[in-house]
């Protein structure tokens, strides 16, 4: 293009083949996938499997029996992966495995088979940031260049864009990830867990009509969260709060759990669209990239949509095999950072659940 | 635009939209911003004074956002500015004056301030240049026209132009401002108002034609009123990031920043002075998620 100067990406092409096998669980979902990038710089998906550790309407998920779905499923979904990717254990150049941040048992259960597999088949590890690993899928699938990225999940709200070797936090929440704002307003008023309590809030608010004043809290390029959740909760005590979602007697004053899941979505995407194009309009970047569980919202897709058409630019989004948790984003980021020679030890393949090793702490080798 | 006729919307209509590279335009680009004349009579006769003129920034209607929830917020944001302008001034702060809100319309009017910002005059470059580093960078001025803007601005002695070449902050002007600087936040901080969005972009200093010397903060769109010490720390925090990613030899100068607002703060200095210790060995404002 006239005037830009695009530097050279420091990864080179892969003289060979190269495989990685990717395995997550950093929350309630247990992931894992094969990846593989070709010597002609193409990337394919083998195989990316998943198990998500379902729990009964109104309850949250426990660390301790998240950690006890992964130990007892990992068997079954790395085989189930290996196999539908149609290649054997041998042929794996890497396995990636998440380092953090996410919640601490279910991480170190993950890590443990990891572990175990690099001994037993003589495989070098590579410890993988979580969200980098979303971000990375992102661009891989969208083909998105240089976007400003929100990652949106149920344990982060951040705007990232990338400068010189590290993604860099613009914005991020102050206090409760979104998800996590929208899984336990499911919570609040009964919503199933299945398959995920955030696609339940967005088809029942897609029956929501009425807007119900909310806080709106942007502080700069940041959100607060947990007060709109008290401020949503605070409905259903009142008067007019049906949880039925019918009027008796032809009264139209009422209260639905659809507004309220409408009402919640409305002002809750609104803050997080309103931090990206502030990002956007700081960077001078045209293209977002939404990651993370809460990115497979479409109403949040939509919103973002014409926001970057107001500005000129493109919205790029993944659905929910990718934008879940999943096992492929850290098999393609680990293996992006294999490729430029970099190993974790097996005395140093240790996991953080602390933000200590936050998104802006990776160092990004691989890109220009 | 939409097509309706309120005298707003006709004003806008017959205003010149400034360019975003504009060193008038809110660093966040997220509202236009315009130049008109609230008083199309005076387009004749007054042809050379810069008084005349209003800045019009335009908060326009954000398709993305509910019309209910756009509206409240839109009406909320101008009307929260107007004031915080209003409180500042009162408080004798250096601020462009309002000229007019109209906050269903989402405008606000503010007195035409003919200079630069601050970050442009110490040679910060342009908005935003120092993240981008793949995408076009427009320098919006060549060499010929910077020299023709900065060439008199008499601050102290000669012209800061010649001052700035060698950036040294030893050196008079540059050390007049950042006092001035410090004076105003001050000035600003007792009057409970905190900016959110200090930065060097922020700040203008008139062009001398204008026959004024004083330094005017802008862009109260993040701004608040609070009386909190905590509140006042991370304003100066704010200031004191905003130094370091877009001036070299950034210490130097928010030391002087911090000295002149040391004095015009009084003994509340000393509370603010030690929360600021504490603000940035924090470093980030968290490190855990909930």
């Amino acid at each position: 293009m006239p005037g830009k100067i695009r530097k050279r990406s420091p990864l080179k092409l892969p003289d060979k083949p190269y495989i990685a096998l990717g395995l997550e669980g950093s929350a309630n979902k247990l992931g894992a996938g094969v990846i593989k990038h070709a010597p002609n710089g193409s990337t394919t998906v083998l195989s990316n499997v998943r198990h998500t550790y379902i729990t009964p309407p109104g309850e949250g998920f426990l660390p301790r029996d998240t950690a006890q779905h992964h130990r007892q499923w990992a068997m079954s979904v790395i085989k189930d992966a290996i196999e539908k990717a149609g290649i054997s254990m041998h042929d794996i150049d890497c396995i990636c495995y998440t380092k953090g941040p996410g919640m601490g048992a279910p991480l170190t259960s993950v890590a443990l088979v990891a572990r175990t597999l690099s001994l037993l088949y003589n495989k070098p590890l590579v410890g993988v940031n979580h969200c980098v690993g979303h971000i990375e899928m992102g661009r891989q699938i969208t083909g998105a260049q240089n976007p400003v990225v929100l990652y949106v999940s149920g344990g982060n709200t951040q705007v990232i864009a990338y400068s010189q070797q590290c993604y860099r936090i613009f914005g991020e929440t102050l206090d409760i990830a979104v998800g996590n704002c929208l899984d336990r307003f499911a919570r609040v008023i009964n919503l199933p867990n299945d398959p995920s309590p955030g696609y339940n809030i967005e088809q029942e608010a897609k029956k929501g009509t009425r807007l119900l004043p909310l806080p709106y809290t942007t502080k700069g390029m940041d959100v607060s969260l947990s007060g709109i959740l008290t401020s949503t909760e605070a409905y259903t005590m009142d008067k007019r709060f049906r949880s039925d979602g019918r009027a008796d007697d032809g009264d139209k004053d009422i209260i639905t759990p659809q507004d309220l899941c409408f009402s919640l979505q409305e002002t809750v995407f609104a803050m997080l669209v309103e931090i990206t194009e502030r990002a956007m309009a700081h960077i001078g970047s045209k293209e977002v990239l939404i990651v993370g569980g809460v990115g497979c919202n479409e109403r949040l897709q939509e919103m973002m949509g014409v926001m970057a058409q107001e500005r000129g630019g493109q919205v790029f989004a993944t659905d929910e095999r990718f934008c879940i948790d999943n096992g492929i984003m850290i098999a393609q980021a680990g293996l992006l950072s294999y490729r430029m020679g970099f190993q974790t030890p097996i005395t140093k393949s240790t996991c953080t659940q602390r933000q200590v090793f936050r998104t802006d702490q990776v160092h990004v080798a691989w890109r220009a | 635009m939409q097509t309706s006729s309120s005298s707003t919307q006709l004003l806008l209509a017959s205003s010149t939209l400034i360019s975003q590279g504009a060193e008038a335009a809110s660093p966040l680009r997220i509202s236009k911003v315009f130049k008109a004349r609230l008083h199309p009579a005076s387009r004749n006769d007054a042809k050379n004074s810069p008084d005349e003129f209003v800045l019009l920034k335009y908060r326009f209607n954000k398709q993305y956002r509910h019309p209910t929830l756009d509206g409240t917020l839109t009406k909320a944001r101008v009307t929260g500015e107007a004031r915080a302008i209003v409180k500042c001034q009162r408080a004798g702060v250096n601020v462009p004056s309002v000229r007019m809100v109209d906050a269903s319309e989402g405008v606000l009017g503010l007195h035409w301030i003919d200079g630069k910002s601050v970050r442009f005059l110490l040679g910060g470059g342009a908005e935003g240049e120092e993240e981008v580093d793949e995408s076009t960078v427009e320098d919006v001025v060549d060499e010929e026209e910077e020299e023709d803007l900065l060439a008199g601005y008499d601050i102290s002695k000669g012209t800061i132009y010649t001052r700035l070449v060698g950036r040294d902050a030893s050196d008079e002007a540059v050390e007049e401002i950042m006092q001035k600087i410090g004076t105003e936040i001050a000035k600003m901080h007792r009057a409970d108002v905190i900016h959110g969005d200090l930065t060097t972009s922020n700040m203008m200093l008139y062009h001398p034609r204008s026959g004024r010397t004083d330094l005017v903060l802008i862009d109260f769109g993040l701004a608040y009123t609070s009386t909190l010490v905590e509140d006042k720390a991370v304003d100066l925090y704010v200031l004191e990031r905003a130094f370091s990613s877009t001036h070299p030899a950034s210490e130097d100068l928010v030391t002087l920043v911090l000295k002149a607002y040391e004095k015009t703060m009084g003994k509340e200095w000393k509370s603010i002075s030690r929360r600021l210790d504490d603000v940035r060995l924090r470093g980030r404002k968290r490190s855990m998620v909930g």
